[in-house]
């Protein structure tokens, strides 16, 4: 475990060393970021001019929301966008040949190799947001409730990584799977408005199929202490699920590698 | 006991054909079609702990599939193998641990970062001590002039240097095997040279089993005295490199040089006369008579110069894949486990 965290350690340096390459890449970061959360905030403002609350959530709890929002599109963007797009790129020219012949775990190393490091602002940024959300609320959730919005905050993480997980390690297969990263990321930005607002099916298919509920929507409850205990269990049961699919599949996959080239 | 065993080893791939053309493509995308390529078929040899061994093969004859499958990239299809008494395509870490597998055609340097970061990532996935870190890359620096090398951007290095580089990243944990999958390519004679000479030198110092492939000859016959011959999936000759000169070219050639041009039926007493061009003439002499044979000619005829070389290697590899040495198989070292003698593919 901790040679892992290690390993991690050094991963995210030598990203960070990439990226000081790059100096304007930053710049132009930090700009796309704070661009991004303004269309959603004005976006909010907008629905909330024309009503006190929708799907019964009022324009500072969405807020909370969309920080969350904010704060795993800056996950994604940072650890699960650029290593799918790697596993991809590997598989395709044969390079995971020397990720599979190194004694680490080849899942660990596959998908958390690379970090595009600048992109951590918009996390930091979706933070702000969220506490921001809070102050205005004149909200301090108690200790109980940042314990639990941890928990919910981590199984987020898993399920984000495990869905992502899965499009890379279907590449094996169908070598090109950018398409459906695409696909992935048009149906996570409902994710910026609370699960409630949808009617009946929709609601279903993104609570349990494409489970984006579970990504912002019920931390930000969780954070207001208006989460119930069985949607606590059904998180940790949806990610430790999707992580352990995660792993068998990229287990199963690595089986049927035949290595691209020679 | 032999450090890699292979027995009646296949591999077989199932790839898709596509029709050329658009029309072709469309199909392909619709309905595919699979074929089943056999990449190596019953290969079956041993190898003793630091052997050099050089495989020999045109391109798509299986050399690579074997690499992989020793390295546990591959499972096979059947057969059995194992390296230092594991099974590799468990890819169990202390296995993982104990080989390295260089590839010229890939790399696994960061690109934009120096090589130097590469390697410090690589000294933590192999838990390489600090001080042995140490020693060991000076030493390897030492053997390949890393030096200025180690603080520039892999993308700003040439090939050759590149190559030094991911040798160095493929070595920091001491492997005790070592696949080398076409470690020269693209690189110039005198790079070709240094790689190959900080290969001979690595497996001097440290014991190291090799298994290298090559289509660069040079490669092969510098290095290895052993060689396995792979054609289309099968082993053609497993065995030492000089026996298999002497038997398929049991002759040398002697280049005879004179002031006129020569009849042919005089030089026939010599040897074999395979060619004569205005006043060279070319012979296969029988390799014990060479020297006799000299003497003899440059008493009784009159000669400007003379010269004796080597049968080119590729000359003979190329018969050996034209299945034209028959019985090859019976005299190699693996004769007992090749029980199908696969000739005249």
């Amino acid at each position: 475990m901790m040679r892992y965290a290690r390993l991690f350690g050094l991963f995210l340096k030598a990203s960070f060393l990439v990226e000081l390459e790059y100096r304007a890449n930053f710049a132009a970061r930090a700009v796309v970021s704070l661009f991004w959360a303004g269309v959603t905030l004005t976006g909010a403002g907008v629905f909330y001019s024309h009503a006190e609350t929708i799907g019964g959530w009022t324009f500072n709890e969405a807020l909370v929301i969309i920080g969350l929002f904010t704060f795993m599109s800056g996950f994604i963007q940072t650890f699960l966008q650029p290593n799918v797009q790697r596993i991809i790129d590997m598989i395709r020219l044969g390079t995971l040949d020397f990720v599979l012949t190194k004694p680490v775990n080849s899942q660990f190393m596959a998908s958390l190799r690379h970090a595009q490091v600048f992109s951590m602002v918009d996390m930091l940024l979706g933070a702000v947001i969220v506490i921001w959300a809070c102050m205005r609320l004149g909200y301090a959730p108690p200790v109980l409730s940042l314990a639990q919005f941890a928990l919910m905050l981590l199984m987020a993480v898993l399920i984000v990584y495990s869905i992502w997980m899965v499009i890379a390690t279907l590449a094996f297969w169908l070598v090109k799977v950018n398409n459906m990263a695409e696909l992935f990321t048009s149906v996570y930005d409902t994710g910026r408005f609370p699960v409630t607002t949808f009617d009946g099916l929709i609601r279903l298919v993104l609570t349990f199929v494409i489970p984006i509920a579970f990504i912002t929507t019920f931390p930000a409850q969780s954070v207001l202490g208006r989460l119930d205990t069985e949607t606590v269990l059904m998180a940790v049961a949806m990610g430790g699920g999707m992580f352990g699919f995660s792993s068998l599949f990229w287990r199963y996959a690595v089986r049927s590698y035949s290595s691209a080239s020679s | 006991m032999a450090q890699i065993e292979v027995d009646h080893l296949s591999k077989h791939y199932l790839v898709h054909e596509k029709e050329p053309g658009l029309i072709g493509s469309l199909r392909s995308f619709v309905a595919r079609k699979y074929r089943t390529v056999k990449a190596v078929e019953d290969v079956s040899f041993s190898i003793d702990a630091g052997e050099m061994v050089g495989f020999l093969g045109p391109n798509g004859a299986g050399k690579t599939t074997t690499l992989k499958v020793l390295s546990g990239l591959l499972y096979p299809t059947s057969g059995r193998v194992s390296v230092l008494g594991f099974t590799p395509h468990k890819r169990q870490n202390e296995y993982l641990k104990q080989f390295t597998l260089v590839m010229g055609q890939k790399q696994q340097l960061m690109w934009d970062l120096p090589p130097l970061e590469t390697f410090l990532v690589n000294r933590a996935i192999y838990e390489v001590p600090k001080a042995d870190f140490e020693a060991i890359l000076k030493e390897l620096d030492d053997l390949l002039e890393l030096g200025p090398l180690l603080k520039k951007q892999v993308r700003k290095l040439s090939l050759g240097e590149r190559m030094k580089c991911e040798l160095a990243a493929a070595l920091l944990h001491r492997p005790k095997v070592l696949f080398l999958d076409e470690p020269t390519i693209g690189l110039d004679v005198t790079m070709q040279a240094r790689i190959r000479e900080f290969v001979a030198e690595y497996n001097r110092r440290h014991g190291a089993t090799v298994i290298l492939t090559s289509h660069y000859m040079a490669d092969v016959t510098a290095l290895c005295d052993r060689i396995i011959v792979i054609d289309k999936g099968h082993v053609l000759y497993d065995g030492n490199f000089r026996a298999l000169i002497e038997r398929i070219a049991p002759y040398k050639v002697l280049k005879v040089q004179l002031d006129h041009p020569p009849a042919t039926a005089l030089l026939a007493q010599f040897g074999e006369v395979v060619a004569v061009d205005g006043p060279t003439a070319v012979l296969h002499v029988p390799r014990a008579q060479a020297a006799e044979t000299a003497a003899r000619l440059l008493a009784q005829v009159e000669v400007d110069d003379i010269n004796f070389e080597e049968p080119a290697v590729e000359d003979i590899i190329r018969q050996v894949f034209a299945g034209r040495v028959d019985g090859l198989l019976a005299e190699a070292k693996v004769a007992e486990s090749s029980h199908s003698t696969p000739n005249a593919m």
